[in-house]
Formats: structure tokens, sequence, C-alpha cells
């Protein structure tokens, strides 16, 4: 078995970061997990999936309200001060994998994947706290690193109301695509 | 003033991309945006040809000209483009029975005149438009349902291919490692000359469970963690052969002094013809008797 | 552009051509004074006749003359049989013509494999090798004995100037010129230009054998002396091409900036004179893998705004189908020479045919108008090039150019073309204003169907070019109600092409009972029919299209008012426009089909024995 692919991109320098680039950073991560719901949610409603769609609808909410969270803090600490970090800088942090989503697919498998995506966050973080010395860079993520675990319960509580798997949840039996 | 730089979202059209969820194309259109907003050239100046077939879909995916032609055409269509308009970042794209199936004649012409074209393949082993036929980098042995007692015949290995054909810029790359794909993207498109990307982009609806993105993040290996030169074409070679065992990632093989591309040596010729030439309405008078 | 259509030289009527017609079987005077000559060579490749012929006509064209030449080949690549036809005229030639007034035969049996290129008649002067022996029964067998029929040495007089046997054809040339009056003059500087720089002594040798040559004809005069007169002294220098030249030329002077292509006989010269001269005009020729990436490559350098064509013939015009329609779809403009040859498949590769008409029209799936236009001879090839790019540009569709082999490798010396008599038509583009204005729509349904067109490299005016159906801004659609909006928005733009009076020549009473319809190479044989029939004191009328589709209805209908009999004659074994004009018009009883299989055209006097029959049949 080989390496894992890295997940940064290779440009963000982690070590040096200050305290506006590390919340700006931050910012972007909520906003592509938040746009990366919204295109399965999208994905989702053309593919008549509407329970999982809805759900990641909802998530869509959910990032959105992280990410005006994070926006509050840095606009009180920094102003507007000019943002010099890009999206491009940042790969499917937060954002649930493309190949995430299926047509048909269950509420629980939605939720599934939204956990999938916090757990991945949470590694992220760990990872990138393993080089930050910035003292108050490591409290943002430190608190981030947390964030993502309570939404891990929360989506773990979620799915507990939901009822239990179905013996056929992962059976697709739907029509396949329209020949062209 | 300056315009602020050009981020991916602005090569993203309104168009909702059609493709089953969980497709790799997906994967691949967002590495792409990247590689554009990374170049920075706007969308107006990008021309993205492709034939027929799911991942040929993906022009109207972007703010970009775009032209979805016909079935395995999209390589010609896009030389007189770039011939047309040498200015523009032209870039083609398409499936991998569009490209080396009813369009495998024109790749190697395309090769061998080395416009500065880059050439995307979304590599699924499939015919995922048609509903799951047998593709020629399918696996021997494949069933699908013009195999349905599994295929005869070996698959054609495009890393070669394009390696013999003379490429000067060969990489292969997956949505499952996405910063290593745009990456690669972005190097095929500075490439200054035809330059090819076999992206394994893998089909969910009809494709193996084995060569979904999930088995290649546990599959792939990075070139350059094996301490590949991508300056030795002969080493390149090697690796090439490897296709369908192995899932190599990154450039095979990069032209160290890249050549003058077709269209420079058609500027010359212009330039120098031009002393030349007759006024238009004269053109007839090649013909006078005296 | 509104051109006037080539005039037709009714006042001196070449009416010898009546006379040499065995139907016909008037005598001729003693004394010739010809306006009209037609002179057939056939030899062994080896022996250089075509190369002679070509001599020929540039001497004469130099001269003023106007002048027409059609070879013929065997199926060997090199040194099979070869043979060639040169028409001169005080007037604008027609068509290469019957039966021949002279006929040199460097050998029998090459000879005879041309029965059907090289027609004699009752008026022909037979010129032959001595060595060769007196014409064997074969001639007999055909039913017609020339007039004259006179051997010469021409081996010997050849070895005897020249000191070897390389100038056969120079000895030939100067018997045609001492025999028939033609300048020598001109034949010298031919042979300057061919000759001068080809190795030591050779200009020389052919000079003294051309002098042999008209040095024996003045020594051996013919029973019946003919003399070619000579051209107007208003004739002025002419231009010597051929079809192809001119569509070459045509689609330079139309600034045509790219020309993806793949070689194909008859149509591959154009690509040949493109490839030489489309560089000074900043444009670029592409020699492709295959004709469907000659017309890919060129549909997307129209895509990318520039115009652009390709050329091919049958098997080419079969592959390139698919992509017409997406032009088609796209909206691009595009021109597509087809020089048609025999089919289907291979078919005859070099013999002229007219049997790809329905093609043109139809071919592909799908809804499709495409516009279809046929030049009727070398001189209009380069009027009718101009219009094509005009019609795509303008009408942003790809047209179809249907020449033929005959008109595509005939070589003509015609007069000069005032080329101040075309204006160009550029697509509609919208400006950076208009776009900034409103979001662009590139399939806007606009009244006349016809909406903007955009290019890569122009801001504000990025789309989406696609085969597949689209809504008006370019995104895919798979709505019926859509895609019958863009079909009618397709056929819509083409309607005012139907309504263009000068894509048809019509001559005659407009109320005369009798009348011809022809196209293409055919054209030209209709054309000195119709000048004979109505010498002859026939109420007769003349259509020729160069708009062959769409059809349109109202001119054919037009003409059928007051038309009894008619013949709309056509190489082709179906008669393909009489069928096309069947699906459109109401084509009436009187109006016949004339047609046959290619490689055996039409002569003018079968045309007008054929529809003064007509007159004993109920209309
Ligand atoms: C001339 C022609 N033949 C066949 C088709 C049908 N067709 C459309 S896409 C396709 C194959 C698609 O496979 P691939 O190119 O691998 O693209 P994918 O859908 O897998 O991305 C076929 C056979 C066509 N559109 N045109
Ligand atoms: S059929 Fe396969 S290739 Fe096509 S969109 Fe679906 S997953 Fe993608
Ligand atoms: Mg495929």
């Amino acid at each position: 078995m080989t390496k894992q692919p890295v997940q940064q991109a290779p440009s963000v320098n982690f070590e040096a970061m200050t305290l506006k680039d590390a919340i700006d950073l931050a910012v972007l991560i909520e906003e592509e997990a938040r746009d990366r719901y919204e295109e399965l949610a999208a994905q989702l409603i053309l593919h008549r999936t509407p329970a999982a769609a809805n759900f990641f609808t909802k998530m869509v909410r959910i990032e959105e309200l992280h990410r005006s969270q994070l926006l509050e803090q840095r606009r009180k600490q920094f102003g507007d001060q000019p943002v010099t970090v890009r999206r491009e800088m940042i790969f499917d942090v937060e954002a649930p994998d493309y190949d995430e989503a299926r047509m048909n697919m269950t509420q629980r498998q939605a939720l599934e994947v939204a956990l999938r995506s916090e757990q991945k966050a949470h590694k992220f973080f760990v990872s990138v706290l393993a080089n930050v010395q910035n003292p108050e860079v490591r409290r943002l993520f430190e608190e981030l690193c947390d964030e993502e675990l309570e939404h891990q319960q929360l989506v773990k509580a979620e799915m507990a109301k939901l009822p239990p798997p179905g013996p056929h949840d992962h059976v697709d039996v739907g029509d396949g695509p329209a020949p062209q | 003033m300056t315009a602020p730089p050009l981020q991916a979202k602005d090569y993203k059209s309104e168009l909702k991309p059609i493709w089953c969820p969980g497709c790799g194309d997906f994967g691949v259109l967002q590495g792409l945006y990247r590689a554009l907003a990374s170049i920075g050239r706007p969308p107006h100046e990008v021309a993205f040809i492709s034939g027929i077939g799911c991942s040929s879909r993906i022009p109207g995916y972007t703010t970009a000209y775009g032209f979805n032609t016909v079935h395995g055409r999209s390589l010609p269509i896009a030389q007189g483009v770039k011939l047309s308009n040498p200015e523009l970042l032209v870039v083609v794209a398409g499936g991998d029975g569009d490209g080396f199936s009813i369009g495998g004649g024109h790749v190697p012409h395309a090769v061998r005149r080395n416009m500065d074209l880059t050439y995307l393949v979304m590599d699924n082993q499939v015919y995922g438009l048609t509903k799951g036929q047998l593709s020629p980098t399918s696996p021997k042995g494949l069933e699908t349902v013009t195999s349905p007692l599994g295929s005869l015949e070996d698959p054609i290995n495009p890393l070669l291919y394009m390696l013999a054909y003379g490429c000067g810029f060969v990489a292969q790359a997956t949505p499952a490692d996405m910063p290593g794909m745009a990456a690669l993207i972005e190097d095929a498109i500075r490439y200054p000359g035809f330059s090819f990307v076999n992206i394994q982009s893998p089909c969910v609806t009809f494709g193996e469970e084995d060569q979904q993105l999930k088995a290649h993040k546990t599959k792939l290996k990075p070139l350059e963690s094996l301490g590949h030169d991508p300056t030795d074409q002969l080493a390149a070679m090697d690796l090439a052969r490897a296709y369908g065992t192995e899932l190599y990632t990154g450039v095979f093989y990069k032209n160290p002094k890249p050549p003058p591309t077709y269209e420079a040596l058609v500027k010359l010729r212009q330039a120098e013809q031009a002393k030349k030439a007759r006024p238009r309405d004269r053109v007839l008078d090649a013909y006078l008797q005296k | 552009m509104r051109a006037c259509s080539g005039h037709l030289p009714e006042t001196k009527l070449l009416v010898r051509r009546l006379i040499c017609v065995p139907v016909h079987p008037l005598h001729r005077a003693s004394v010739r004074m010809l306006d009209d000559l037609i002179l057939g060579m056939a030899g062994a490749g080896g022996d250089g006749v075509v190369s002679a012929g070509e001599s020929l006509l540039n001497a004469a064209s130099s001269e003023g003359y106007h002048a027409l030449m059609t070879k013929s080949f065997g199926s060997q690549i090199r040194g099979g049989e070869s043979s060639c036809r040169v028409r001169l005229s005080t007037k604008k030639v027609l068509n290469p013509g019957g039966a021949l007034d002279v006929m040199v035969a460097l050998n029998w049996e090459d000879f005879f494999k041309f029965g059907a290129e090289l027609p004699l008649s009752v008026n022909t002067v037979l010129i032959y090798e001595e060595k060769a022996g007196p014409p064997p029964d074969t001639l007999k067998a055909r039913g017609v004995i020339p007039k004259e029929m006179v051997s010469v040495p021409i081996n010997e007089l050849t070895k005897k100037s020249a000191g070897s046997d390389k100038a056969k054809t120079s000895v030939v040339l100067g018997l045609l010129s001492g025999w028939f009056g033609i300048p020598s003059a001109g034949i010298e500087r031919g042979l300057q230009k061919k000759f001068g720089s080809k190795g030591e002594g050779l200009l020389e040798a052919n000079q003294k054998a051309l002098a042999t040559g008209i040095e024996y004809a003045k020594g051996h005069p013919l029973a019946a002396p003919h003399e070619l007169a000579r051209p107007e002294a208003s004739a002025g220098s002419k231009l010597l091409c051929d079809g192809n030249d001119m569509c070459a030329a045509g689609a330079l002077f139309a600034g045509v900036k790219f020309f993806g292509g793949y070689p194909i006989t008859p149509s591959t010269e154009v690509m040949q004179t493109l490839s030489k001269e489309i560089w000074k005009y900043g444009g670029a020729v592409l020699q492709c893998e295959d004709e469907i990436a000659g017309i890919g490559s060129a549909v997307g350098a129209s895509f990318a705004g520039r115009k652009s064509m390709t050329a091919t013939s049958g098997p080419g015009m079969d592959l390139k189908t698919e992509i017409l329609g997406l032009a088609t779809i796209a909206e691009l403009p595009l021109v597509i020479l087809n020089v048609q040859r025999g089919g289907p498949s291979t078919g005859l590769p070099t013999k002229a045919e007219q049997s790809d008409l329905l093609q043109a029209a139809f071919s592909g799936h799908g809804d499709v108008l495409r516009p279809v236009l046929a030049p009727t001879d070398v001189e209009d090839t380069f009027r009718i090039t101009v219009e094509a790019f005009n019609v795509a540009e303008e009408f942003q569709t790809p047209v179809i150019i249907l020449s033929d082999q005959e008109i595509a490798q005939r070589k003509e010396a015609v007069d000069q073309i005032d080329t101040s008599r075309f204006s160009l038509v550029e697509r509609k583009v919208p400006t950076e204003a208009e776009l900034a204005e409103k979001p662009y729509a590139r399939f806007a349904l606009t009244e006349s169907g016809i909406s903007p067109i955009s290019h890569p490299g122009l801001k504000g005016g990025t789309y989406l070019a696609a085969g597949i159906e689209h809504n008006e801004k370019g995104d895919p659609t798979s709505g019926g109600v859509m895609h019958a909006k863009m079909n009618d928005k397709r056929f819509r733009k083409l309607e005012p092409l139907k309504k263009r009076a000068d894509l048809f020549e019509q001559h005659g009473n407009p109320q005369a009972p009798l009348g011809l319809i022809a196209w293409g190479s055919t054209a030209g044989v209709a054309r000195e029919a119709f000048l004979l029939a109505k010498k002859q004191g026939h109420d007769v009328k003349l259509l020729v299209p160069y708009l062959l589709n769409p059809v349109a209805e109202a001119v054919y209908q037009g003409f059928f008012e007051s038309l009894k009999h008619g013949l709309l004659v056509e190489l082709s074994h179906q008669g393909q426009l009489y069928r096309l004009l069947r699906m459109y018009t109401d084509v009436p009883k009187g109006l016949r089909s004339l047609c046959r299989s290619g490689a055996n055209p039409f002569q003018p006097t079968e045309l007008v024995t054929r529809l003064i029959e007509l007159r004993g049949l109920p209309s």
C-alpha cells in the first residue's frame, strides 16, 4: 500500500501563518464545504433523490452559518484588511468528495457522507496543528478541531433518530441513465 | 487599476451538469476550473472543444467558448480553431471511446503536428453515455452489455501510444488526488506544444468497483515518489507499460526542449510569404496570358 | 454580390457545328474561314500529346483566342494512352464541342481506346503517323469515314530535323499551324518557356521540328484548306486556367483564411493552389489525415471566426456528412467544394457526372436545408465560389459548390474577370458594446432567422456551440418546442436566397413553348443547343440555375408557364435535378428528363434533335 495523497496544497505555509490568514482560510474551508453540499444537493435534485438532497441542503445552511460566524470574528479583529489567501490553496478539506453522492442514496447514507467529511476535516486540522507555532493560530485551529468533533456527534445523534438501516439500502433499483 | 485575479468560480457556468452523482467527471471539472484560474486567462480567450460522450459535455459547464462537436472529431476541429487564432488557449476533452476508438485515427496526427493544445481524456474504461459498452481501454475479459461473455480483446494503452507518437507532454491523473490533478492540468496547459493528460475518471454507473475513486486513493502511486525523471522518455515508456495494472500519476514525459509549435511555424511562413501577395482583387493575374 | 450572368455570343453563331453533324448533312464550301476549330490528339503517354495540347492552348490564348482543352488518360499511372481535345474559337467557348474537325493519331491502338472522347465525323481531317499504316477496319466499323485522311511521316520528320525523337509533338504543332493557320509565334514562345531551361539543344531541336512541320504542311496542302480566323482586335489578353484554379482564386478573393482537406481526384488542385497561395494572405492550409478531419478543421476555423473551406469529391463527401450536419445546427459558415466524378464508390474517378446533387441537398440525418450552388464553366466557377462564401457568411450555413470533373479540370482561355463587380459579405458579428449591453444569445430567434455570431476572443460573447439541439442561448435542450423553433429558424433564414434572380440565367422568349433546362457542365452544351435551335427558327428558351438548393419554386414555376415541351438535361442515370424539382414544384408533363450516366457528355446537336422530336408528343 502506498502513501495517501497529500490533502493540502503545497502553497500554504502553516508554520508562518498569521491569525488573519488562518481565519480567512477557515472561512474558505467552510465556503468550499457549503458550495460542495450545494452542488451535491443540485445533483440529487436533478436525479430525484429528495431525502439526501434535503439533507445536503440543510448542510449548506449549516456550513454557511459556520462561515458567517467566522467572518464575523474576522471582521471584529481585522476589519476590512485585504484577504491574501485564496480558495485555490485548499482542496476538499471539509467538503465531501464528489464521488460521495449517488443516485437514490438514502438519508442515512447522506448523513454518513457528512460524517466522513467531518472526520476528514478533523484529521486535516490535527495534521496542520503539528506544524503551527503561532499560539493564536494554534488556538483557532484547536477550536475548529473541537468543533469538527462536536459536529460528528451531532451527525451521529441525527443518525440515531433515523429508522435503522434497511437490508436493501445499497441496492440500486432505479432505471439506468437515459441513452443518448 | 488591474482587474482582481480570476478565481475558479469565474470559469463555472450556470449550466448544471447532468452527470450521474458520483461521476469522476465532476472532480475533473473542478480541477480544470482551478487550473484555469491559476493560469488566469479570461474565459473568453479560452476555447474548449470536445467530442461526444458523458465526458464531452464538459465545455458547457465552463464560461469559456465551448464547442461540443461530434463523436471522435474534437482534435481536428480544435486544430482548425488553434490555427485560425493561435492566441487562444485551446483545451480539448473527451472520453476514452471518443479519443481512442472512433477518434483514434486523429490522435497521432494531432500529436505530430504539435500545436499548442492540451488534450484531456477522461478515461473510464467504458462507454458511459451509451450505457456501458466495451471501450478501447476496457481490460480484457471485461463483461459489459456488448461483451456479456467477457471481452476477447486487449485494451489499448493510451500512455504508451502517446509516448510512441512522440507527444512532448504525457501525464496521468485521477480526481482521487485533486491537488495533483489540478496541478497536472495546469502544467499540461503551460507546456508549449501538444500535451496529453490521461485522467482516470471513474464511471460510477457502469464502471468496475476497483476503478472507483475510493480504490484509486489506495492504489495511486505518484511518479514523483518513485523518483522518475520526466525528461527520460525511455523510462517513461517503461513505466507506461504498467497501464491497466498500476495507477501511476504525474508526468511520465515532458520534453525539456519543446520544439517550435505548428502555429509558430505557420506564423513565420505567413510573414515571409506576405511580401509576395498580390492585391486580393488581382489574384487572377496569376493566370494571365501575356 | 449582384453580378450579371455570362452573356451568350448570339450575334455570330457557331453554325459550323451544325454542318459537321451527320443528321444535318449540309455541304461545306471548299474554302473555309473558321471561327471555331476542334482538334484532338492521341498517343502513348510518352509522346506528350497532352503537353502539346497545352502548348497549343497557351499559344492560342496568348494570341487572344478563346480556347478550351480537356484531357483523358488510360488507367495506368504513367505511360498509358493519353489524349486531349482543344477547341479554339474567336468567341466564348461554351463547351468542349462534339465531333472533331481535326484528329491527330500517333498510333491507331491508342486512338481507338478513346472512342467517346474523340468522335470523328464525315467532316473530320484525320492526320496519322505514316508508320502506323493505313487506318484499320476498326475505323470503318464505327460507321463514319472522315472526308480526308492524311498520313505524315511524323517520326521520320522529327528524326531528320531534331536529330532525336524527343520533338515529335513539335512537328505536330507545326503541321497544325501550317494547315489551319494557327499563329506560330505563340507556339514558338511556348517552346521557349517549356524547353528554354531543359537541357542543352532541346529548345533548338524543337524549334527545328516546329519549322519542319510548318514547312511540310505548306508543301502538302489539304484537299479542303482551312484557316482559323483572327481573334477580334479587342480581344485582349486572356486568363488561362481550369475550374479548380478559378475556385482557388475565388476563395482567395473572397478572403478564405483556412483550408482543411485530404487529396482526392478531381478536386486536389484546389488544395494544391491554396497550399502555395493562402499564406500570403495570412491564412493556412492543413493537409489532414482524412476528409473528416478536413471538414472538421474547417468547421473549427469557422467557429474561430475565419472564412474557411474544404474541397473533395464523392467518396470524401460521404465521409464529411456528419460534420456537415454539425455546421448546420451550430450555424457555422463553411464552403465545401465537391468536384463530382462518376459514382457510387470509387466509380469513375476521372470522369464527370452530375450524380451528387441529391447527396448535396439531402445527405445527413435530420431536417436540413443546405444551399447548393453549381458553376457551369471555368469562368463562372470564380463567381460561384465568391457567391458561396457570401451565402455562407450571410446565412451562417455550410454551402456546397457542386462542380464536376469537366469544369474543374478543363483548361480554358477566358476573358479577364472584373473583380470590382463583386462585393464581399462578412458574417454579422455582435459588437463589444452590444455584448456588454445584455446577455448574449447566440441563437436568438430573430425575425430573419439570422442571429449575430461571436467567436472565441470576443469579450462577452462566450457561448456553447454544439451538435446537440440548443435554446437561444446555446444551452443543450431536448425539448420538442425549442427544437421545432430552431428548425424553423434554420429553414426560415434561407428563404431570401430563393429570390436571388442573379443565381439563374434565362435566355430566349419568356413565352416560348420550347425550353431547355441544364445545370453544371451540361449547361454549356445546352447554351450552344439553344443558340442552334434559335438559329433554326425555333421559339425556344433556356434556364440555367446556379442555385440548385433551396429550390426556388417561383423561378421554375414562371419558366414552366408557357412551356409545352422541354428537356431537363443532366449527366446522371436518375436525372437528379428533375427529381428534386418534382419534389418542390409542379413539373409540367411536357418537361422531360433527358439524362444518362457520366463520362458520356451530351452534344449540342443531340439536344436540338431531341428537343424538336418532342413537338410531336402530347404536352
Ligand atoms: C458517429 C457516432 N457513433 C456513435 C455515437 C454514440 N456514442 C455517443 S458517446 C459514445 C461513447 C462514449 O464513450 P466515451 O467516449 O468513452 O465517453 P464517456 O461517455 O465514457 O465519457 C457513443 C458510442 C455517436 N454519438 N456518434
Ligand atoms: S454514465 Fe458514467 S461516465 Fe456517464 S455520467 Fe454517469 S457516471 Fe459519469
Ligand atoms: Mg468512456
